[in-house]
């Protein structure tokens, strides 16, 4: 497959820029498990180099989301106080490379595991400063209509619930095993809804430590944004926020600075007040919504449709940790 | 034999991990196989009592049952769950826990509609030892030790 796929990409680069171009490297890299990523270096010209990342769809993914709603999440924040990478293209029908595909220019930085206590530092401050700042920046945001209505589609009001009910099915379909810890957090979620937001924002869906590029003390790009989508901006908050990526070190979410640090600045940033109430319903929220993906993960492997062990990995490791958050909410609330 | 597959699975982990693995260069492969070593190690940490835990699960939910809700042991047998004392191997132990889970949480259901907070305090301690037994997040230090 990759030597096909380099062989049509190719042809199709050289349509696309109306130049002979030939391919200096094609690489696949860890790109999370919604999409094959590739990193591309093409040549044309005298000594013209270009560094791209290509995002293919895959036919059996972690979570189903189509290319678009990337694209568009990225076009929103071209341009803005929201590092993004710079989009060249995208193709939602599968007769070029044969499947879906985004196309853009590489950004200089490198992504971290999300699971690797004390990996910004000695630069943990200035990255955790950024970091919220950012994610306020991008709840601020005001968004270009024509994307906006393009979201618009999916949202149901009020938000908790549509959000809610989206990934509560997620985990009654793809469940293999009754989970009594999960059942009663999504119980305990429905009868305490919080209050819907005084503005419908841009929701990254995955905004959290392991995708942003950084070079040293500085963030260089925000990354996969597939499950964007248009709600309550409590939403990235609290996924930024949960213990799950900061397991070994839960005062610092991220593995980057203290948690009212992290909330004051996002505050400042988004200039949005925060209710303590609403950001707890969102926060066991996260747990679920994690749970839901670790068990679509975990049913892909069990299925045979993918075993990429990331699948497995993520249904044990990650599933662990959040049944364990879910848990701990539940005997705070008794 | 048991043994030896402990040894053995460890053995692999350690293997993909420190000695095949470094030999990829293509980022994602070398990814992919490093995963597998981690899948494989945890497997051989949790191998050796995984039959004990779900046995001692499926006591731990039965006697909650019997504690907590007005079910007795022929209610329960109804669902399909049958007390034995007979050695039993480990997928049926497993049907059975997914009886006694699901009756876990319809009776959770009950408790909280009838406000029993002594009950739900003492189905989150169950859940929370169910969870202690079958949980591996706490290997997560050693899969960085071993990778490092």
């Amino acid at each position: 497959m990759p030597e096909e796929l380099s062989s049509l990409f190719l042809s199709y680069y050289s349509k696309l820029i109306e130049k002979e171009c030939i391919l200096l490297s094609f690489e696949r890299i860890f790109g999370g498990a919604s999409r094959e990523t590739y990193k591309i270096e093409v040549g044309h010209d005298v000594n013209k180099i270009e560094r791209l990342i290509l995002r293919v769809t895959q036919d059996s993914s972690l979570i189903e989301t189509d290319q678009k709603t990337e694209y568009l999440a990225y076009s929103a924040y071209q341009d803005s106080s929201v590092p993004v990478p710079v989009l060249l293209d995208m193709s939602e029908d599968s007769d070029i490379l044969g499947a879906p595909f985004m196309l853009m220019k590489e950004l200089q930085g490198a992504a971290a595991s999300p699971f690797t206590p004390n990996v910004y530092s000695p630069h943990e401050v200035e990255l955790g400063e950024q970091f919220w700042s950012i994610l306020g920046e991008i709840a601020k945001k005001e968004i270009q209509e024509d994307i906006f209505k393009s979201f618009l589609s999916e949202l149901k009001e009020p938000c908790w619930k549509n959000e809610l009910d989206k990934w509560a099915k997620v985990v009654h379909e793809d469940s293999i095993g009754v989970e009594p810890i999960l059942e009663a957090g999504i119980r305990s979620l429905y009868k305490n809804p919080p209050k819907e937001p005084e503005r419908i924002t841009m929701v990254h869906g995955d905004y959290r430590s392991g995708n942003f590029l950084y070079l040293e003390n500085q963030i260089t790009g925000i990354l996969d944004w597939e499950m964007a989508h248009l709600g309550n901006p409590l939403e990235d908050l609290a996924w930024a926020l949960s213990p799950i990526w900061s397991w070994q070190d839960k005062e610092r979410p991220a593995y980057l600075i203290e948690k009212e640090q992290a909330i004051e600045i996002w505050q400042n940033s988004s200039n949005i007040n925060l209710d303590r109430k609403d950001l707890e319903w969102w926060e066991l929220f996260a747990a679920i919504k994690g749970m839901a993906i670790w068990i679509s993960a975990g049913n892909e492997f069990k299925s045979g449709k993918n075993i990429d062990p990331i699948n497995l990995f993520s249904a044990w490791i990650p599933g662990d940790i959040h049944l364990e958050v879910i848990l701990d909410f539940l005997e705070d609330r008794l | 034999m048991k043994p030896d597959i402990n040894i053995a699975l460890l053995n692999a982990a350690q293997e993909i991990i420190n000695r095949f693995s470094p030999l990829i260069d293509d980022e994602y492969e070398k990814s992919r196989l490093s995963s597998w070593g981690a899948i494989i190690l945890i497997s051989a940490m949790k191998f050796n009592d995984s039959s004990s835990s779900l046995n001692q699960e499926n006591a731990d939910i039965l006697e909650w049952l019997l504690k907590f809700t007005n079910l007795d042991e022929d209610d329960i047998s109804e669902y399909g769950y049958e007390v034995t004392s007979e050695i039993q191997d480990i997928s049926l132990m497993d049907t059975d826990n997914q009886i006694l889970r699901g009756l876990l949480d319809r009776q959770m259901i009950v408790l909280e509609g009838n406000g029993d907070t002594e009950g739900l305090k003492a189905s989150y301690t169950l859940m929370r030892a169910m969870h202690g037994r079958r949980k591996v997040s706490d290997l997560v230090g050693l899969l960085q030790q071993s990778e490092s």
